[in-house]
């Protein structure tokens, strides 16, 4: 046999035996490829137009390349131990190093770029698809074409070329290094099978504990009014990132072999299958996997908070309109609303007209707020506030000297948080009116350029004039009425936006249209969140792959255990059944504790990205984990083959 | 009283091509207590005879029945149930599991068994000093010597007291003092606890601690040796010479 036989067979039986490896290599091909498609892609301009989707999309593909070039150096590593000792085979029959490696660098050739041109056409074909969903995501009329993008093929072929060689570098310096009797033991040694549980080991996993649980409490406290200056508030969320992510890796590095070790002891030495399997294989394997689990915890973590943010804005992008644009239309100067009208009219569609005056005057609201805000920007003893009077609000009475906020949003609710009831003062120019502040409703019924992001202050008609008269003009808006009209039938709304479209109003009036908000923050968001939700899916499956290969490694290692169970007298199912227990463990610990991290990261600051948290991040998280187990299940079935193997 | 009874027990490898006979047709009756050796020259079939007797392997053809119990024609299932409950292994290469101490390798069979606790844990002591190994109970495999190791391994084949133990050249790894000492103690669990041992060996020493020694050759039974009262030496001597017939060169002319 000449050496090319050689190569031939090996190449042969290395297809077989790393099909997942391929699989992998051909995923990230494919998912690379259509990603830089859709960079080259004319359609997409529509999309990249609005924001700087176009730089969004490079960003993304650095990210991209760095998540796979990561992914397929780790699954190298595994792969050429695996080898290890048919390297050393080869060399002990007198092979020189520089001979294996060529041998291996063609092997690998044949391989890699057999997938990675698979993966291309594959890529190729699904690039369509992907630019549908994006412009479904994104609400963008615009017809897909199937079309190959030269650019995309090259950029793709260079940025795997240059990754081959970096693959091929490791493979020099692994056989460079290593001698026979090295290369023989290799598959021993890199478990570190370590025996007791030592103090440190103790102290390493109480205080792991302790970091995770302390970042979990200062991101509770994060936006509650704790941390008032911007300082503070950096320096908080630094320590949080460092806390979590410390604790994290002491997690993995002592933590859960010790909660193990502590169920082990209470054992006395009497496991059963289900212990032998899970327990002790966890135990002897996790702490040489921390830094690696970490890495995939941290950054499930993020791409599930990112997921859940992005998915969270998007979701509540109509409602978030409804808060700025409180009817469909919002005219903020008469004469704009006029015209509109009169367009409207014209068209004849039917609408109703709602208009209301509103003033500006500063309050007091200094006794009625939860916290202090202590910033030079912010007096609470004589902030700005719009006022109506309560004839304006239908169903709402209130007495002279009563004051009703309305139109407040969680955002708001955190950054200023509002007492129930108290005394406020409300300031004309020269007048000072106190009055008892009795609530705030949600309900908006002005236009952000009105209330600034403040609450409407509603006060008796009565009150309403005195300060109307005497109001300060210094802080006036240029405008005194707010204009809302609804469309009466639905189904004419997007012909009355479209009129609203075509009316060129008086400049700096900031005139909105609901559906038209909607729609704006609907694409920007959509585009944010495919990007994420692609980055995310390509971290996902690699993170995936490399436990699963890990997980492969493993039963290769304890197979002979297997043996000598099963020879002991247990069955197939009952090893299984152990495996499963193990496997819960090595796929469900990352994965609930990255859940954990995000949900904490999620639940501090959702209320700046949309209204609604709970359902969006649950279908995220639902979603995520679902696609995550497959991995779990595939490694399930590895397993199962390998126990069939092993009498 | 019939512990073990092979009869005519057929076993061949390979597709129906290019099939490989190894075992043409062997009887073996073991009685309850008797510690029995099975030696021949490599390739004679008699790994693959301990593994079908031992059900690990299936055969192509007879009968063997433990205890009245015909496990040739079990199913997977109640042959594992059958192998926690009723055998014992010793292997040359110890088979411990390295994630396991000492104790907890010893006490796996029991787990099977369900076997309560308490009752456990006075096993695992009894068995332990008896073997001399109580000391290393919380020790892994990889901390203790290779005598020990088998030595453990043996405690794991005798704790959940089976009618019959099953050792595929347990002696082989050992050196000669570790090997006289496990077999000096299988010899007095074999006394003790009256359960029958089938040894695979290439060892004459070894196989002179047996009741009696069943030579294979081709996959045929060639002959068999009892020790009856005689010397430890002089069973030896006689399986020397034996071995000596069996295992000669056979010169052409």
């Amino acid at each position: 046999m000449n050496i090319n036989q050689l190569i031939f067979r090996n190449f042969k039986k290395n297809v077989k035996n790393y099909y997942l490896y391929v699989f992998a290599l051909m995923f990230s091909a494919a998912l690379y490829f259509a990603f830089v498609t859709l960079q080259y892609d004319p359609a997409l301009d529509a999309t990249k137009g609005s924001i700087k989707g176009g730089a969004a999309v490079r960003a993304a593909s650095v990210l991209l390349v760095a998540i796979v070039s990561i992914f397929l150096l780790y699954a190298n590593t595994i792969f050429i131990k695996r080898r290890s000792k048919e390297i050393g085979l080869f060399q002990l029959i007198g092979m020189t190093k520089t001979r294996i490696f060529r041998i291996l660098t063609v092997e690998n050739f044949m391989l890699y770029f057999a997938s990675l041109i698979v993966g291309i056409l594959i890529g190729f074909s699904f690039s369509k698809a992907v630019i549908m969903i994006l412009f479904k995501i994104t609400d963008t009329k615009g017809i897909a074409k199937l079309h190959f993008s030269e650019e995309a093929l090259i950029q793709t072929l260079i940025v795997f070329g240059v990754i081959y060689l970096l693959i091929m570098t490791m493979n020099y310096l692994f056989i460079k290094r290593q001698t026979i009797l090295a290369l023989f033991r290799v598959t021993s040694s890199t478990e570190g099978k370590t025996k007791k549980i030592s103090i440190l080991e103790i102290i390493i996993g109480i205080l792991g504990i302790i970091f995770i649980a302390s970042g979990y409490y200062i991101s509770a406290k994060l936006f509650d009014g704790s941390f008032t200056s911007m300082n503070a508030l950096s320096i908080a969320m630094v320590s949080i990132l460092a806390s979590v992510i410390l604790g994290t890796y002491l997690f993995y590095k002592g933590s859960v072999r010790f909660l193990l070790n502590l169920m082990r002891k209470s054992k006395k030495g009497y496991l059963s299958i289900n212990d032998v399997l899970s327990l002790s294989s966890i135990m002897f394997r996790m702490k040489s996997n921390a830094l690696l689990l970490t890495v995939i915890t941290t950054v499930s973590a993020l791409a599930i908070g990112f997921l859940c943010l992005s998915y969270i804005s998007y979701y509540s992008a109509e409602k978030s309109a409804g808060d700025y644009v409180p009817n469909d239309f919002a005219i903020n100067n008469s004469k704009d609303a006029a015209s509109f009208k009169a367009a409207l009219d014209r068209k004849k569609i039917a609408y109703t007209e709602k208009k209301i005056d509103v003033i500006q005057v500063k309050a007091n609201v200094k006794n009625i707020l939860e916290n202090d805000l202590e910033s030079p920007m912010v007096d609470s003893s004589a902030m700005i506030f719009p006022m109506v009077s309560e004839t304006s609000v239908s169903g709402v009475t209130i007495a002279q000297n009563e004051t009703l906020f309305t139109g407040s949003n969680d955002m708001l609710q955190q950054a200023m948080a509002f007492k129930d009831s108290g005394q406020i003062e409300l300031k004309g120019k020269k007048k000072v009116i106190p009055q008892k502040f009795i609530g705030l409703n949600r309900k908006f019924i002005l236009s952000t350029y009105f209330t600034s992001g403040m609450p409407a202050a509603i006060v008796d008609d009565h009150v309403f004039n005195e300060l109307k008269k005497d109001a300060d003009p210094s802080i006036q808006k240029e405008s005194s009425v707010y204009t809302g009209i609804d469309i009466s039938n639905e189904d004419n709304l997007p012909k009355a936006n479209e009129l609203f479209g075509e009316i060129k109003f008086s400049d700096d009036s900031l005139n909105n249209s609901r559906i038209e908000m909607a729609v704006s923050q609907k694409q920007n968001m959509g585009l944010i969140m495919f990007i994420v939700a692609f980055l995310g899916l390509a971290f996902l499956i690699t993170s995936g792959c490399i436990l699963y290969f890990k997980q492969m490694d493993e039963s290769e290692d304890e197979k002979p255990n297997y043996t000598i169970l099963r020879k002991l007298g247990f069955t197939e199912k009952d090893l299984l059944k152990g495996i499963k227990i193990k496997q819960l463990f090595n796929f469900g610990i990352p994965l609930v504790i990255g859940l954990l991290h995000s949900y904490f990261a999620v639940q501090s600051g959702w209320f700046l990205f949309g209204t609604e948290v709970w359902t969006p991040m649950i279908i995220v998280m639902i979603v995520y984990t679902a696609l995550y187990s497959i991995f779990g299940i595939l490694s399930v079935l590895y397993y199962k083959k390998i126990i069939k193997e092993a009498l | 009283m019939n512990i073990l009874e092979a009869t005519n027990i057929h076993k061949s490898y390979g597709n129906k091509f290019n099939r490989q006979e190894v075992l043409k047709g062997v009887d073996i009756t073991i009685m309850k207590g008797e510690f029995v050796g099975i030696m021949g020259a490599s390739g004679s079939g008699k790994t693959t005879l301990l593994n079908v007797l031992s059900s690990i392997d299936k055969i192509n053809g007879g009968t063997i029945k433990i205890e009245g119990n015909e496990i040739s024609r079990m199913k997977e299932k109640q042959l594992a149930n059958f192998r926690k409950t009723h055998l014992g292994f010793i292997f040359q290469d110890y088979n411990l599991l390295d994630t396991l101490t000492v104790k907890e390798n010893i006490l796996l069979p029991l787990s099977v068994a369900k076997t309560p606790s308490a009752v456990a844990h006075k096993k695992f002591d009894a068995l332990a000093k008896q073997l001399g190994i109580y000391e290393l109970k919380d020790k892994y495999p990889s901390e203790i010597s290779g005598g020990q190791k088998q030595r453990t391994s043996a405690a794991r084949a005798f704790i959940h007291e089976p009618s019959m133990i099953f050792a595929d050249e347990p002696t082989g790894a050992l050196d000669s003092k570790a090997a006289s000492d496990l077999l000096n103690k299988l010899t007095e669990l074999n006394d003790k606890r009256s359960a029958s041992i089938v040894m695979v060996t290439h060892d004459p020493v070894a196989a002179s601690y047996c009741s009696k020694v069943i030579f294979i050759k081709d996959g045929q039974i060639y002959t068999q040796l009892y020790k009856g009262d005689q010397t430890q030496k002089a069973f030896f001597d006689d399986i020397m010479k034996t071995q000596g017939v069996l295992g000669g060169v056979q010169h052409e002319h």
